[in-house]
């Protein structure tokens, strides 16, 4: 048994952690999220200059050959300071279909991808349709013409191209569609995280390519099981932020002529926090170290049970403990709090996990 | 012991729905339903409606200008207007600086402002908690001083819930830091349209312009606008704060909220069945039910000993906390059920004017739990809550 991360490992979470810790202070973050593409693209190109969107992609594909260990370690110091960069769903999410698929154009958009050149969103969820991936009403005819609505696509607003995931004859596929697409319309949101978003309307819309008919619906669970390992991560990273900034609130408020640390009530409720924190973490080494597909499949599953669960509650801690101040716009405990909800509702909540957990 | 209804109570139950049918307003009903904000002019439209029908005082004494029903007609009252989905009652006049006015104010005190109270003329709002002053209220710092016939008013409160529309700022000030702190604290009434007062917004993290900052840079106060007498003010404001916990729970209100999540979750899909047919939202809404009913009951008892003349005490806690906590459970049950759907965002940095495929309620439910944190925090964290309860009813 080994438990510890390589030399490269280290050196990657290192690299991130610098560049949070020294260009991406509250203020920082809260400009980009107040911009209309709710990042921004001085980072992005930094991204791509230290190699970081490389990380997940073979090295035929012009990628690093990371895995998920890496992208995890990524995804902690992200959460840390609540990055708002759109790397989730352009390099995991996309990055993840495209890499799987059987698209013959796969490599130059992976190589865009990679220099940050091109953005792509993947466009797999419906209204109404709930959290079942294979639950879709959009339609790919074999001429390539799509029709659908897709929602909460991910960095919608900032996307070159979609991969759209919808029925086709007797299964399901993917279509390429350019932003441009006639027959395509965006409609382009923020989500209350102060991440960009969007619904993707598409009628008798022509798409470039239509592929991955064989195994599409496969294609796009393993990529969505990669994004529940990163936004778990985060997560984590996020709780840990949580906790510390609690700390140091309640070490610093005075009430009562002492700091409100000084309660042993709220002490526990401290301590509460950082176990919670501390067997996320626990809970997400399992799954980066199990290797069986099945066994990573169902424990993927829980650790979103998990997550979604003790997210939510560490956030929320975080902003009673910091009283009035935790529910005002202008402290960054609350933000948090937002980041951490929606981490909590992506891909499925507790209840949802629970049961894919039971059933697998 | 009995929970049914009378044949009388039923029929003032009929007479508070015949008036909801006729006199509240349309466009504010509908305005509610949807789930839109209310402006300043609406809200008091609501409350005129309400006090022509002279039902305004339905917790005050009859000589105030008090309905004086017992604690069946409030609860039926209050449970009406609640499941018709009425906008709350702005409570820091009706509920909180009238009991605190008819106690201990003087006889022009009450004839001022009483009135005035009850029919809506005057919009109040609370100067209590400071920046270095919110558990610890009593180490207040905003100062009065006395000169002549006037009070001269300097410092700052915070967290003033609609501060914005009010006409009238009931203030604790310091007018003595020589003793105990909780010594030397005054209750007095201020006009917000003195020179001096400055009103500066607080956007919570839901995106709303709710509560305020309120400057005071020497904003001369009359002396007469003292609630009874200088010193005493500690006193008083402990009195409002039980009024103000035991007006927190809201239990019927839940119950529509509530009744509503139950008939969405019908066309509500997680998997490829509705939410209404899940294991695990099903226990969630049975567990939730369970306990409103446990509140209410409690709410109940509440209101029992109060028509028997019992001022509220430190038990108002016991509704603070579990009513705080439903609110929030029940604004995560929401949260939670709308999913992705919840997720688009009308807030400060979010959009404006567009048209996006998730419904407003589901749009409206992250809004709403972000804020809902609010609820076990004012009014006395549920923490001090709970200190209150151990020292003041277990004796511990």
């Amino acid at each position: 048994m080994n438990l510890s991360f390589t030399d490269e490992q280290n050196l990657l979470r290192d690299s991130v952690s610098k560049f949070c810790g020294s260009d991406y202070d509250f203020e920082t973050r809260m400009k980009s999220v107040n911009s209309d593409s709710g990042h921004n693209p001085e980072h992005w190109k930094l991204f791509a200059e230290l190699g970081w969107l490389a990380i997940p992609f073979s090295e035929d594909l012009g990628g690093l050959d990371g895995g998920d260990v890496d992208l995890s370690l990524m995804f902690e110091e992200f959460g840390k300071s609540i990055v708002v960069e759109p790397y989730l769903a352009n390099v995991v999410l996309s990055g993840g279909v495209l890499k799987r698929s059987d698209l013959e154009e796969k490599t130059d958009l992976i190589e865009h991808l990679i220099t940050g050149e091109k953005q792509i969103s993947l466009a797999n969820y419906e209204p109404q349709k709930g959290f079942n991936l294979d639950n879709v009403d959009c339609e790919i005819s074999e001429d390539g013409s799509v029709n659908g609505l897709k929602t909460t696509v991910l960095n919608a607003p900032n996307a070159d191209f979609f991969l759209v995931f919808g029925k086709h004859q007797a299964g399901h596929a993917f279509a390429l569609v350019s932003k441009d697409a006639a027959g395509s319309k965006v409609t382009s949101y923020k989500t209350y995280d102060g991440f960009v978003s969007g619904d993707l309307h598409l009628e008798n819309c022509k798409a470039d390519a239509v592929f991955s008919k064989s195994d599409a619906l496969d294609v796009l669970h393993q990529a969505i099981l990669e994004g529940i390992i990163c936004v778990s991560s985060e997560a984590i990273g996020a709780m840990e932020t949580c906790y510390k900034l609690t700390i140091e609130y309640t070490q610093q408020r005075e009430q009562f002529g002492q700091s409100l640390s000084k309660f042993q009530a709220l002490q526990h409720r401290m301590v509460d926090m950082f176990m919670e924190t501390e067997f996320s973490k626990s809970f997400l080494l399992k799954v980066l170290a199990t290797d069986d597909e099945n066994e990573r499949t169902k424990l993927i599953y829980g650790l979103k049970n998990q997550i979604a669960k003790a997210g939510k509650y560490v956030g929320e801690e975080a902003v009673q403990l910091h009283g009035g101040m935790g529910v005002t716009e202008e402290m960054s405990v609350g933000h948090y709090l937002k980041r951490l909800l929606v981490i909590t509702n992506l891909f499925g909540n507790s209840d949802y996990f629970l049961d894919k957990y039971i059933e697998s | 012991m009995d929970l049914n209804f009378s044949k009388e109570d039923l029929e003032f139950r009929d007479e508070v729905r015949e008036f909801l049918d006729k006199e509240y307003p349309k466009h504010i009903k509908e305005k509610m339903n949807n789930g839109d904000e209310l402006s300043r002019e609406e809200v008091v439209e609501w409350h005129k409606a309400v006090a022509k029908k002279g039902w305004m005082g339905h917790s005050w004494p009859v000589e105030h200008g008090g309905t004086g029903w017992d604690a069946t007609k409030v609860y039926i009252y209050l449970r009406e207007l609640a499941l018709a989905g009425c906008p709350t009652f702005v409570p820091f006049g009706l509920q909180m600086v009238a009991p605190v006015i008819w106690t201990f104010g003087s006889e022009e005190q009450k004839k001022k402002f009483l009135p005035r109270i009850l029919n809506f003329d005057d919009w109040w709002c609370q100067g209590y908690s400071e920046p270095g002053s919110g558990s610890d209220l009593a180490s207040l710092k905003c100062k009065a001083v006395r000169e002549g016939d006037e009070y001269v008013l300097n410092g700052q409160k915070t967290w003033t819930t609609l501060g914005q529309h009010a006409d009238w700022i009931f203030v604790l000030v310091r007018t003595d830091d020589s003793g105990k702190k909780q010594e030397g604290i005054t209750f007095i009434l201020v006009d917000m349209k003195t020179p001096g007062i400055e009103v500066k917004p607080i956007i919570t993290l839901d995106g709303d312009h709710e509560v305020n900052e309120v400057w005071f840079d020497n904003v001369r106060v009359p002396a007469e606008n003292v609630v009874g007498e200088e010193g005493q003010g500690w006193t008083y404001a402990k009195f409002l704060l039980f009024h103000e916990r035991s007006s927190i729970a809201g239990a019927p209100n839940m119950r529509r909220v509530l009744n509503s999540l139950k008939i969405r979750a019908k066309n509500t899909y997680h998997t490829d069945k509705p939410l209404s047919e899940d294991k695990n939202f099903q226990s969630k809404v049975a567990q939730f039910e369970l306990d409103l009913d446990a509140l209410e009951m409690t709410e109940l008892r509440g209101l029992a000993a109060m028509r028997e003349g019992k001022s509220p005490g430190a038990e108002s806690s016991l509704l603070k906390i579990k009513g705080t906590e439903l609110q929030q459970r029940l604004s995560t049950i929401a949260v939670e059920m709308a999913g992705h759907e919840g997720m688009p965002y009308g807030g400060p940095y979010g959009f404006s004017d567009v048209e996006v495929a998730a419904t407003k309620s589901d749009q409206l439910s992250a809004p709403k739990y972000l804020n809902f944190r609010k609820v076990t925090i004012y009014g006395g964290t549920n923490e001090i809550q709970k200190n209150i309860i151990a020292k003041a009813v277990l004796g511990i």
